[in-house]
């Protein structure tokens, strides 16, 4: 596999960019991988879009409860913020900064429904990810 | 003369910001221990002090871990006479989390994510550039 990633990839990478899905934070994970990292971008990717799907599996559950404990719901989503800033996935860090105001008012009906933006948020960076990866890997497949 | 590499303890619980970290750390040429928690941290540093190792030229830390959180970590590291920079990495970035952390015995904090940017300000801020 090229130690960087195809011109196809990188385009469709823009796209995400230039619609806001995400930022420059982006742009530096690019900038980090050379040849000797040359699968540090799809591994972070890999781990955001994982770790993000497990996360809000906890969430919907942890909101679930008959008594919410908002301090292990704000833990939560303080780690999808703060993935999301490492990868860049703008709108996913705004939806959590959000939801992390109505945990500190222990809101269960302003969490569901930022749990609601959130999931539509996350799926729809992490299939532009995933769809990203795709085109790579099979970029990559085309020129062996 | 050979410059002898820096030497940087990484103390983070989540390894998409170890990845990152780590990237970021070699890019600069920095050897990196890594630690998971606190407690590792403090045994990595418990180390080299009573093995003759060297200490860490840079410690960064996450505030929110396992086992032991970086405030406590900080503290205890401080406690053993460790003068080493600690410098925290975190998204906890209010007024009263970096202000607990100095208090701590913190010597900086950054917000996450680490960037090229951002480690080459603390090591040129400890002279470690």
């Amino acid at each position: 596999m090229a130690a960087t990633m195809k011109l196809s990839t990188l385009g469709y990478a823009a796209s995400m960019l230039s619609t806001g899905l995400l930022d420059e934070q982006f742009q530096k994970l690019l900038l980090l991988q050379d040849g000797s990292d040359p699968n540090f971008v799809v591994e972070i990717i890999t781990l955001f879009c994982e770790d993000g799907e497990r996360t809000i599996g906890e969430l919907t559950k942890q909101l679930d409860k008959r008594c919410v404990n908002f301090d292990e719901v704000a833990d939560f989503v303080h780690k999808l913020e703060g993935s999301s800033a490492t990868v860049g996935a703008q709108r996913v860090k705004n939806a959590c900064i959000q939801f992390l105001e109505f945990c500190k008012e222990k809101s269960r009906d302003g969490c569901l429904k930022t749990l609601d933006t959130l999931r539509v948020v996350f799926y729809d960076v992490s299939g532009k990810f995933k769809a990203m990866l795709q085109l790579e890997q099979q970029q990559a497949e085309a020129t062996k | 003369m050979d410059r002898r590499r820096i030497r940087v303890l990484l103390v983070e619980d989540e390894e998409i910001h170890r990845v990152v970290a780590r990237v970021v750390l070699r890019a600069a040429g920095v050897e990196v221990e890594e630690a998971e928690n606190g407690a590792e941290a403090v045994r990595h540093v418990r180390e080299r002090v009573t093995g003759g190792g060297g200490a860490y030229d840079l410690i960064l830390t996450d505030k929110q871990m396992p086992v032991m959180d970086g405030l406590e970590a900080t503290r205890q590291i401080r406690a053993m006479g460790v003068v080493t920079p600690i410098v925290a990495v975190s998204s906890d970035s209010l007024p009263s989390d970096v202000q607990a952390f100095i208090a701590a015995g913190a010597n900086d904090f950054a917000p996450k994510p680490l960037t090229k940017e951002k480690l080459g300000h603390i090591l040129a801020k400890f002279g470690l550039a």
